[in-house]
C-alpha cells in the first residue's frame, strides 16, 4: 500500500467517515480513554516540560548533523557484519529488497509494523516475483488478510474495524469458526503467525530508533512479533526513514520513554528489543544477514526548509490521539496513510499539494496537537504554513477567499476604511437578519447558516455606543 | 490606571453588549478606560487562513493604534494570544519587531488582567443559576491561561459551576475553518452542545466570542434552553 | 567478523549536506550538554527496597506474577511457579548462575525424575534449540537489570543464551536478583554506553522486557498473551 489511499475526493472520503458510526465510536473511545490515561503517565513521571524539551533538543541535534550520524550509524553496522544501502527513493529500496528476496528464492516473508515499507509500497514488489508477505502485527494482519484494508491510525491501524467484521474476516480467509471474543481471535492468529515465523525465509522490520553510536535498532512493540520476525528467519532486512536516529544509547532511553508514554501510555511497552548486526559467530538463532535499508523518499527535500521540525516526529500518534477531526472523520479521510494532524502535515510535504491540498484545513487550529507532541513539532503552525504556501506559491486558494482576504487587508490596514466598512455591515446584513439574527445567509456566509445562526450585527457598534457615553450621550 | 481596551472586530459589530460589560466592570474597578479608535482586527483571519502579507497590515495598524497605551485588554483569549505572537511573527524586521515585542509583553486578556494584575478575584457579581464554562483553546494552549476565568467565576454569588466532559476539546469554531469544513465543524459543535447538555447548564460561558458565536449559533438553530454568555457579561451581572 | 558491505553512501550523505546548506559534516561531532536531564530524577535516592517496593507495585499493571523468596528458598520457588504455569517442558540458558543459585538439582535431577522435560540451551545443536523453545511451556532466564520503575527485565543474548527463550515459549519466568534492580532504563542505557564508550562489543539482541505480550489491536480490548508468553513472572531474589 502506498503512502496515498486511493479513496476518492476528499469530501466524499469525509462524507462516508462521517457515516460510519461504529468507526467514530471507536475513534472517541480510544482518545477519551488514551487522553486520561496518558495524563496519568505523564503526571506520574513528572517535569514533563523538561523531557519534552530535552527530546526536542536531541531530535533537533540530530537532524542538523544527520550526514554525521548516518555515517556513523552505518559504518557501525558495516563493522558488525551488516550491509547498508541508502535509498534515495522508493523504487531503489524497493529493488535492493526484490534483489534480496531474489537471491535468498524467499517464498515466505513475515513482516514486523512498518510505516515505512507501507510508505514505499514494498508488499506489492515482494508477492509480484512470488513471495508470500505475511503482516504480523495483530492490527496490520488483520488489514492484510481483509484484501488490503489501509491502516487508519499510525499505531493502532485496524481501530475502525469492530470485532464482528473481524470475525467475518477471519472466517471467510482463515476458516474460524469462533466467536468475536478479541481472546479468542488473537489466539487463533496466534497460532497461524507462528507456523509463518517459524518458516519464514526473510524477516522484514521497520525502525523506531537506529543508535549511531553501536550501529543497532530498537524495535518497540507489545505483541513481540518483531523479536519473532528477527530471531527466526535466516535473512533481515531493516528499513527505515533516515531520519530515525539517534546518537547514543542514551538518547535513544529518553525517546523510547517519550514514545511509549505518548503513544499508549505505557511507561515502557513489553518488548523493547535493541538488535546489533546478524547473529554472533556461534549463535543459535537470530539471522545470518543483515540488511539495513535506509530510505530517503522526499525527507531530504524538507531538510533545511521551515518544515524540518516535522522530521522530528516519533510516529507516536499522540496529536492524532487528541485531534478532533480526526475524531470525527477518522483516518481514512486523510487519503494517506500518515493521518491526523501529523498526517496533515506531512503528507503534502511527501506526496504533493496535488493530493492533499485540503489536509492543512483539515485542522481547527485547536493547538491539542502541538500541545501534546512529545518533540513538540509545532503542528498547528506547521499547519498555517502549509495554507500560506497554497495561497501565496502553489496559487490554489478559492477566488472567494482571496476577495475576502482583499478587503480584510483593506479594510484592517486602515482605520477610517475599518470604520466604514463595520458602518455599513448592518444595513448591508439587514435583508437576511430577523430577530437579531441571521438563519440563512449570503456567500460564504452560506456555510455557517446552514448549521447555525449568526448574529445580525448591531445597528449601533461599540465604538459608537463609546463615542456618545464619552460625549456624556446616553449610556444604553 | 488607564486601561486601553482592544475590543476585537467581532465585538465591535456584533457583541456590543460584552464591550460594554468589560467597560463597566473595568470602571467599576477602578480603571480609566480609553479607547484607540484606529484600532482594527488583530489579523488572525488573515494569519490563520495564510494570508501572512495580509494580516500583517492589520497587525501594524494594532502596533500603532496601541503605541501609546500602557495595558491593552481584550476580552477575548484567541486576539490577545495573536497579539501576542506578533514578535514571532515580525521576528527579525527592523522596523517592527521591537514594537511588537512592546504591545506584546503589555497585552492582557480580561480575565487575566482582573486577577493578575488588578489582582481581584471577587468583583462582586452575582448570578443565579447553574453554568459550564467553555475553555477555549487559543485561551488554554496559545495564551496558556487556564486558571483566571475559574477563579473569577468561582465568587460570582448564586452560580454554581460544574466542570464540562471533556472540556479541552475543540467547539469547532476555528475560524474559517467553520466554513471551509462545515460538515465536521457541525459534528465538532454538536458533541460540545451535547456535554453542555449532559451537564444540565442553565448558561454556556466563555471567554471568546468566535466560540460562543459558533456554540450559540448551533444552539439557536437546534433550539435548547441554554442561554450563551461572555464571561465579561457574567462578571458585570449583579442583581 | 567480515565487514558488511556500504552502498550509494555518498550521494546519499551529500545531498543532505545540501538541503542542511552546509558541506557535508562526517566526523567531529559531539553531543552537546542537553539543557535538561530529567531522567536522572525518577527515583532518585531510592534505596534498594524502595526500588523493589516500586517493581512490586508495576508488576500489578503488567500483568505479571511478582514473587519474593532468598536464594535458599529459590528452588522451591521456581519449582512452584513453573507448576502453577503448568509445568515443562522447560527451557534455560546455559547459565553458570543456575549452580551458583542452587538449582543444579532441580534442573538435572528434581524435573527430570518427574518427567518435566529441561532444555540447556547448547549453541552447537543449532535449530534443536528453536524447536525447543517452540516446544517449550516455560522459559526461564536471568535478569541482568531489572528496571523498578517499568517492570522490566534486560536480557542480553550470547552463544549460551539465545534470544528465542523469551519468546517462543507459552509462559515466562525470569530471576531477578534484587541487586540488578535500578530506576528506570536510564540506568541501563548508561551502562551500556560505557561498555561501548570502553570499546566492549554491544550483545547482538538486547532485550527489555515487561511483562507477558499484549496487544490491544481489537477495539482496544486489551488481550494478554499474543505473538510472545501469554504469562509471566519474576522470582526476586532478595539476598543477591
Amino acid at each position: 500500500m502506498p503512502m496515498k489511499i486511493e479513496n476518492g475526493p476528499f469530501w466524499k472520503r469525509v462524507e462516508e467517515n462521517l457515516q460510519n458510526d461504529f468507526m467514530r465510536g471507536a475513534v472517541a473511545g480510544m482518545q477519551d480513554r488514551g487522553y486520561v490515561r496518558r495524563l496519568g503517565v505523564i503526571e506520574e513521571l513528572g517535569h514533563w516540560e523538561e523531557w519534552r524539551s530535552l527530546a526536542e533538543q536531541i531530535r533537533k541535534h540530530t537532524l542538523e548533523n544527520l550526514d554525521y550520524y548516518l555515517m556513523q550509524l552505518s559504518e557501525n553496522v558495516a563493522k558488525r557484519g551488516g550491509h547498508v544501502f541508502f535509498a534515495q527513493t522508493a523504487e531503489e529500496a524497493n529493488d535492493y529488497i526484490r534483489r534480496i528476496a531474489l537471491e535468498k528464492q524467499a517464498k515466505k516473508i513475515v513482516k514486523s509494523k512498518s510505516m515505512v515499507t507501507e510508505e514505499i509500497n514494498l508488499n506489492p514488489v515482494l508477492e509480484a516475483i512470488g513471495c508470500d508477505v505475511v503482516e504480523t502485527d495483530l492490527g496490520e494482519y488483520i488489514l492484510q488478510i481483509d484484501d488490503h484494508d489501509p491502516p487508519s491510525h499510525i499505531v493502532g491501524p485496524a481501530l475502525h474495524k469492530n470485532k464482528e467484521q473481524i470475525r467475518d474476516v477471519f472466517h471467510r480467509k482463515l476458516g474460524y469458526n469462533k466467536s468475536s471474543d478479541p481472546v479468542e481471535l488473537a489466539r487463533h492468529a496466534r497460532e497461524t503467525l507462528r507456523r509463518d515465523y517459524l518458516t519464514a525465509d526473510i524477516g522484514i522490520t521497520g525502525c523506531n530508533f537506529a543508535i549511531a553510536e553501536s550501529g543497532s535498532i530498537t524495535l518497540v512493540t507489545n505483541e513481540g512479533n518483531a523479536d519473532l520476525v528477527t530471531s527466526l528467519p535466516k535473512t533481515q532486512i531493516t528499513v527505515m526513514g533516515m531520519e530515525r536516529i539517534v546518537p547514543t544509547f542514551k538518547e535513544m532511553e529518553v525517546l523510547v520513554s517519550m514514545l511509549t508514554r505518548s503513544a499508549v501510555g505505557q511507561k515502557l511497552t513489553s518488548y523493547i528489543t535493541v538488535l546489533t548486526g546478524p547473529r554472533e559467530q556461534g549463535d543459535a538463532d537470530g539471522p545470518e544477514e543483515f540488511h539495513l535499508v535506509i530510505v530517503d523518499n522526499g525527507r531530504s527535500s524538507i531538510l533545511g526548509t521551515e518544515f524540518q521540525p516535522v522530521l522530528q516526529c516519533i510516529r507516536c500518534a499522540a496529536c492524532v490521539n487528541v485531534c478532533p477531526v480526526y475524531r470525527h472523520i477518522g483516518g481514512h479521510s486523510y487519503g494517506s496513510i500518515y493521518s491526523g494532524p501529523i498526517g496533515a502535515v506531512l503528507s503534502p510535504l511527501l506526496g504533493g499539494y496535488d493530493d492533499y491540498k485540503e489536509l492543512p484545513y483539515a485542522s481547527s487550529l485547536c493547538a491539542a496537537c502541538t500541545e501534546v507532541c512529545p518533540v513538540k513539532i509545532p503542528l498547528h503552525e506547521l499547519l498555517i504554513k502549509h495554507r500560506q504556501i497554497i495561497v501565496e506559491r502553489e496559487g490554489k486558494a478559492p477566488v472567494a477567499e482571496k476577495l475576502a482576504m482583499k478587503a480584510f487587508r483593506l479594510g484592517t490596514a486602515s482605520p477610517s476604511l475599518y470604520r466604514f466598512g463595520t458602518k455599513l455591515a448592518p444595513s448591508a446584513f439587514a435583508p437576511f437578519a430577523e430577530d437579531g439574527r441571521i438563519t440563512k445567509g449570503p456567500g460564504p456566509l452560506k456555510a455557517w447558516t446552514e448549521s447555525r445562526v449568526f448574529p445580525a450585527p448591531n445597528n449601533e457598534r461599540f465604538r459608537d455606543w463609546f463615542r456618545n457615553r464619552q460625549k456624556g450621550g446616553n449610556p444604553s | 490606571m488607564k486601561v486601553s481596551l482592544f475590543v476585537t472586530c467581532l465585538i465591535d459589530l456584533f457583541y456590543t453588549n460584552v464591550g460594554k460589560a468589560t467597560v463597566e466592570l473595568l470602571e467599576r474597578l477602578g480603571c480609566e478606560i480609553d479607547f484607540p479608535e484606529a484600532q482594527t482586527c488583530c489579523g488572525q483571519p488573515a494569519y490563520n487562513s495564510g494570508y501572512i502579507k495580509d494580516a500583517k497590515e492589520a497587525m501594524k495598524q494594532m502596533m500603532r493604534a496601541f503605541a501609546d497605551a500602557d495595558y491593552v485588554v481584550t476580552p477575548s483569549g484567541s486576539c490577545a494570544a495573536m497579539l501576542k505572537e506578533y514578535p514571532h511573527i515580525f521576528r527579525g524586521d527592523p522596523e517592527w519587531e521591537e514594537e511588537a515585542k512592546r504591545l506584546a509583553a503589555k497585552t492582557y486578556e480580561l480575565t487575566q488582567f482582573l486577577v493578575n494584575v488588578l489582582r481581584v478575584e471577587d468583583v462582586g457579581a452575582s448570578l443565579p443559576g447553574r453554568a459550564t464554562y467553555h475553555t477555549s483553546c487559543h485561551m488554554t494552549r496559545l495564551l496558556g491561561e487556564k486558571e483566571a476565568p475559574l477563579r473569577l467565576l468561582e465568587h460570582v454569588k448564586g452560580l454554581e459551576l460544574v466542570p464540562l466532559p471533556n472540556a479541552h476539546q475543540c467547539c469547532g469554531f476555528g475560524g474559517t475553518f467553520s466554513v471551509k469544513m462545515g460538515p465536521i465543524s457541525e459534528q465538532m459543535v454538536d458533541e460540545k452542545i451535547e456535554h453542555i447538555e449532559e451537564v444540565k447548564a442553565d448558561y454556556l460561558i466563555g471567554a471568546d466570542c468566535g466560540c460562543l458565536m459558533n456554540i450559540g449559533g448551533r444552539i439557536g438553530r437546534v433550539g435548547k434552553p441554554i442561554r450563551v454568555m461572555h464571561i465579561a457579561e457574567v462578571l458585570n451581572h449583579r442583581n | 567478523m567480515t565487514r558488511g558491505t556500504i552502498q550509494n553512501r555518498d550521494a546519499f550523505l551529500q545531498n543532505i549536506a545540501k538541503r542542511l546548506g552546509r558541506s557535508p559534516r562526517l566526523s567531529g561531532v559531539s553531543q552537546p550538554q542537553w539543557d535538561y536531564a530529567p531522567q536522572w530524577t525518577v527515583f532518585a535516592g531510592y534505596s534498594q527496597d524502595d526500588l523493589l517496593s516500586a517493581l512490586r507495585e508495576q508488576c500489578k499493571l503488567i500483568h505479571t506474577d511478582y514473587i519474593e523468596t532468598t536464594s535458599s528458598e529459590l528452588a522451591g520457588a521456581l519449582k512452584q511457579q513453573v507448576a502453577a504455569y503448568g509445568g515443562g517442558p522447560v527451557i534455560v540458558p546455559d547459565d553458570p548462575r543456575f549452580a551458583e543459585y542452587g538449582l543444579s538439582a532441580l534442573l538435572h535431577d528434581e524435573w527430570p525424575a518427574e518427567q518435566t522435560a529441561v532444555h540447556v540451551w547448547n549453541s552447537s545443536l543449532g535449530r534443536q534449540n528453536i524447536d525447543a523453545a517452540e516446544q517449550a511451556n516455560v522459559g526461564i532466564a536471568f535478569s541482568e537489570i531489572t528496571l523498578a520503575e517499568s517492570g522490566t527485565v534486560v536480557l542480553f543474548s550470547r552463544n549460551e543464551q539465545g534470544r528465542t527463550i523469551h519468546f517462543l515459549p507459552k509462559t515466562y519466568i525470569a530471576i531477578v536478583p534484587k541487586s540488578s534492580v535500578v530506576p528506570r532504563m536510564t540506568q541501563a542505557a548508561a551502562y551500556i554506553h560505557e561498555q561501548i564508550e570502553k570499546g566492549a562489543v554491544v550483545p547482538s539482541c538486547i532485550n527489555f522486557i515487561t511483562g507477558p505480550s499484549n496487544s490491544a489491536d481489537i477495539e482496544m480490548n486489551l488481550v494478554v498473551g499474543v505473538h510472545g508468553p501469554m504469562k509471566a513472572a519474576y522470582i526476586v531474589v532478595t539476598d543477591r
